[in-house]
């Protein structure tokens, strides 16, 4: 008791981190019941069915033009940056290399992964935290829907499916605004161009940005209903989930892309 | 059958919202129970339908512990449980007859038109008839209020819960709410329990009145009896006397 | 409203499997299914890399699928997929080269006729193309570390005394040079039918190489002679006529060396040094005493060396900064 005070000031960073330790514990053990819980609600499909369409719409559609937009920045930036970098012995039609290389295999995957981690998942989390305070998702429950039937399943589902869609055409995008690029800042030919593209390219970087995407889309809208669905106190909290959803799903997409790359390369 | 708590506890973070509440609600009668606000009326409700599930006691509905259900006998007991909100929880990305149509849906034989014709009647029933096509955010509160009324009887339920369905409304969309709730219990016998501060709706609508006081029962009596009793906390709610409703908690809070 | 939906869903899922498929098939070049499989087999292959292009008298006709080493180690297995219009000759053998010198390599289908200097790797089972890997460009560079080498001994002998062993040295540097020219020499003209004119100023400056060591060698032979020879009249005569060959020798590398273009600012330079070194040593009446006596002119010689040390250094490190001319 003299050496280890159990009260007073100087037990609480003790309290503080065993508080923390606790609740990210149960942080895990919510996220672990919202996974198994949704994964039974999958056998609702007369729930969940005729909501999957909107949220397909939603996830998957709605957006395809900021998706499109980002790629085809990127898609500039990458061909300007490659011919800059690739100077001297290098010929230029390697940066038709670089441009498909990192938009199939990095930057169409996790760049459109974290602008739809804001997108959708904020939204998503937005959505389902008003829900959750004016105790609409009660309500649901007392109508006799199961809320992860009837909200998560398919936004999850929507995510999983659209998210591939939507980052091939922002890989195609941005593969052809740096081709464009190339032709009229770089003076370079469409048949170097193309000739660097086909050089290293292999079918299976196709396959590993649909195995990345689809992952991020499970991510992006699974955290988004997490943090939705844990919601508490009002409006101030649905911000709150939102930027937690945010951060969260990013970060995860992250470790993710790393994950993917040390296990499928 | 009815309804039955026993001994009810719930805490939340260390906190005893229920120390032990009793209450038995019989067939086809209108409870109503009483109290200020954060007193945990709504907390209490929530057991019922199983949303929130006790620390300790029994919570019977229907003949059935709520609390030891599973979920397949949970969602047919909430068939049978119509639960008005205290904000009406209407589902704000729908119309108020989609909002109608939503526990319908999940009914064994309902086709398209059977529902159809079914909101309609609903609607005629709480008053807003030619609203169906309106959004939450297109109402007024009296009007949500009634459409949240709607969508519980819709499914023509046994059980009614009713949480504060008066508060904020004038009085004369008030007296037309307190209607709506005898007419339920006349025309479609209904067992009803009603969450309430309002004193003058609680007279108008319960055949017994009980108030929440410190997680517990504190009173239990037919309107007539809540009027002459002489308990001390219970004239300071009906009367609105800080002095004799906080007088005596002093003493009994350190108890707790 | 329900209905827009179903399409707009339905456009990007459909868009998106078409450009996921059918740009795929396209980077690809080709459309799978009615692709050609072939196979060759080669002692090596160089850097050839699965995707690496097939070409058929220089126009794209397919892409390898995959290079692995035969179950017995003896040599390297290259699957390719071709179109299947391609009408392939009956003694086909496939020639595994540079397309340029940035690690893309391609596999070329020919015949045996055209490379007649190659010797063809036979594999046993049928239907497995003879194949050949030309040299790598990597090759060149062992013997050229090899004269670095040397050329490092050799400035290190400079600053002390110009003798036998030096001369020696000396003499191993040029046959070097000689080895060096050789193999320039081979891998162009095995190169030669590929990359035709283009590669003739390379042939041109290779065998000029060639002419300037064998000059060298004769040089050299003399030099040994003088340091043997006690006849010292006959002695500065040959001194006299050796170090006028050498300048020549240095001319004549130094015009191979302008040939080689971009290795020409820091050859010629070098070259230059050499000359200059030789010049003054030929004027002046000192002949091997004065080289051995005037510091500045050791330190000059020294210089030199150390000078296309580094060259060769360079050379070895970027082989493509100097090699790169004729192909781009
Ligand atoms: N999910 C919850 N988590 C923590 N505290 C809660 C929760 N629900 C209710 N409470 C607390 O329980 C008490 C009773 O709340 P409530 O039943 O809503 O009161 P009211 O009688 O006004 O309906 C309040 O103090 C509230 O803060
Ligand atoms: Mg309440």
């Amino acid at each position: 008791m003299v050496l280890f005070p159990v009260t007073g000031h100087l037990s609480r960073p003790f309290a503080a981190s065993g508080r923390s330790t606790l609740a990210a514990l149960g942080s895990v053990g919510r996220a672990w019941a919202l996974f198994a819980g949704s994964l039974r609600a999958i056998g609702e499909l007369r729930v969940w069915g005729p909501m999957l369409l909107p949220q397909m719409a939603r996830v998957g559609v709605a957006s395809v033009p900021i998706a499109l937009f980002i790629a085809t920045f990127t898609g500039i930036v990458m061909s300007l940056q490659a011919s800059y970098t690739l100077t001297g012995a290098i010929p230029h039609y390697f940066v038709g290399t670089l441009v498909g290389k990192t938009m199939i295999m990095e930057l169409g995957p996790a760049l459109t992964g974290l602008t739809l981690a804001g997108r959708v998942g904020a939204n998503i989390s937005a959505e389902l935290g008003t829900m959750r305070v004016t105790e609409q998702v009660d309500a649901l429950e007392t109508l006799a829907y199961n809320p992860l039937a009837y909200l998560v399943v398919p936004r999850v589902l929507a995510g999983l499916v659209m998210f591939p869609f939507v980052v091939l055409l922002a890989i195609a995008m941005g593969i052809a605004s740096g081709w464009l690029t190339a032709l009229e800042l770089l003076d370079m030919s469409s048949a170097e161009f193309i000739k660097g593209l086909r050089l290293f390219f292999a079918p299976w970087d196709v396959w590993f940005a649909v195995i990345k995407s689809v992952s991020f889309g499970a991510v992006v809208t699974g955290v988004g209903c997490f943090c939705g669905l844990q919601t508490e106190q009002g409006a101030e909290g649905v911000g709150k989930s939102a930027t937690r959803t945010v951060v969260i799903s990013s970060m995860l997409i992250l470790c993710l892309d790393a994950f993917w790359a040390a296990t499928l390369l | 059958m009815s309804i039955q708590l026993d001994e009810l506890r719930k805490s939340f973070d260390g906190k005893e919202v229920l120390r032990g509440f009793t209450l038995t609600v019989e067939d086809g009668e209108t409870s109503a129970i009483v109290g200020p606000s954060g007193c945990g009326k709504s907390v209490l409700l929530k057991h019922l339908v199983g949303l929130l599930r006790p620390d300790g006691g029994t919570v019977f509905v229907d003949g059935q512990s709520v609390p030891e259900l599973r979920k397949k006998e949970l969602v047919r007991l909430r068939r049978r449980i119509g639960y008005v909100f205290q904000f009406a929880a209407l589902f704000d990305s729908m119309t108020i007859s989609a909002n109608i149509a939503m526990g319908l849906r999940r009914l064994p034989g309902w086709d398209r038109k059977r529902i159809a014709s079914r909101v309609e009647e609903c609607l005629a029933l709480v008053d807003l008839n030619g609203l169906g096509e309106r959004y939450p955010a297109q109402l007024s509160g009296g009007q949500r209020k009634r459409a949240g009324l709607a969508r519980a009887i819709a499914a023509s339920p046994k059980y009614l819960l009713y949480d504060e369905p008066t508060t904020g409304l004038d009085p004369v969309t008030t007296s037309v709410i307190d209607r709506l709730i005898l007419r339920m219990r006349d025309e479609l016998g209904v067992t009803a329990l009603v969450v309430t501060h309002d004193m003058t709706s609680a007279f108008r609508v319960a055949d017994r009145i009980t108030l929440l006081h410190e997680g517990r029962a504190r009173f239990t009596g037919a309107p007539a009896e809540v009027r002459t009793a002489d308990d001390d906390v219970l004239r300071g709610f009906v009367d609105g006397d800080p002095a004799l409703y906080y007088g005596v908690q002093g003493g009994q809070d350190d108890g707790a | 409203m329900e209905r827009r939906r179903e399409i707009w869903v339905g456009a990007v899922v459909m868009f998106g499997i078409a450009v996921g498929v059918v740009g795929t098939m396209w980077l690809k070049g080709g459309w799978g299914s009615d692709q050609v499989a072939l196979r060759t087999a080669s002692t090596s292959v160089g850097q050839l890399v699965a995707g690496a292009s097939v070409k058929f008298r220089g126009v794209a006709v397919g892409r390898v699928e995959s290079v692995t080493v035969v179950p017995t180690g003896e040599a390297v297995m290259v699957e390719m997929t071709v179109r299947p219009d391609l009408a392939i000759p009956a003694d086909a053998a496939v020639v595994v080269a540079p397309e340029s010198f940035f690690g893309d390599w391609q596999a070329e289908i020919t015949t045996r006729e055209e490379y007649s200097s190659l010797t063809f790797y036979e594999h046993a089972e049928d239907g497995v193309l003879a194949g050949a890997a030309l040299p790598d460009f990597s090759r060149l560079t062992a013997t050229a570390d090899e004269i670095a080498r040397r050329l490092k001994v050799m400035s290190d002998r400079f600053e002390i005394a110009f003798t036998e062993e030096t001369a020696m040295n000396l003499r191993h540097l040029i046959d070097n040079l000689g080895v060096i020219s050789d193999d320039l020499t081979t891998m162009i003209s095995q190169q030669a039918a590929r990359f035709d004119e283009l590669a003739v100023g390379v042939t041109e400056s290779a065998r000029e190489f060639t002419a300037a060591a064998r000059v060298a060698r004769t040089t050299m032979e003399k030099m040994d002679g003088i340091l043997t020879d006690a006849n010292v009249g006959t002695m500065l005569g040959d001194a006299g006529e050796s170090m006028a060959n050498l300048k020549t020798l240095t001319g004549d590398m130094r015009a191979a060396m302008t040939e080689l273009r971009t290795a020409a600012q820091q050859g010629s330079a070098t070259m230059t040094r050499l000359e200059t070194l030789l010049a003054s040593a030929e004027s002046g009446e000192g002949l091997l005493g004065r080289l051995l006596g005037d510091p500045e002119l050791a330190d000059g010689a020294t210089a030199a060396v150390a000078n296309l040390n580094q060259l060769l250094a360079d050379i070895k490190e970027n082989p493509t900064r100097y090699l790169s001319f004729s192909i781009f």
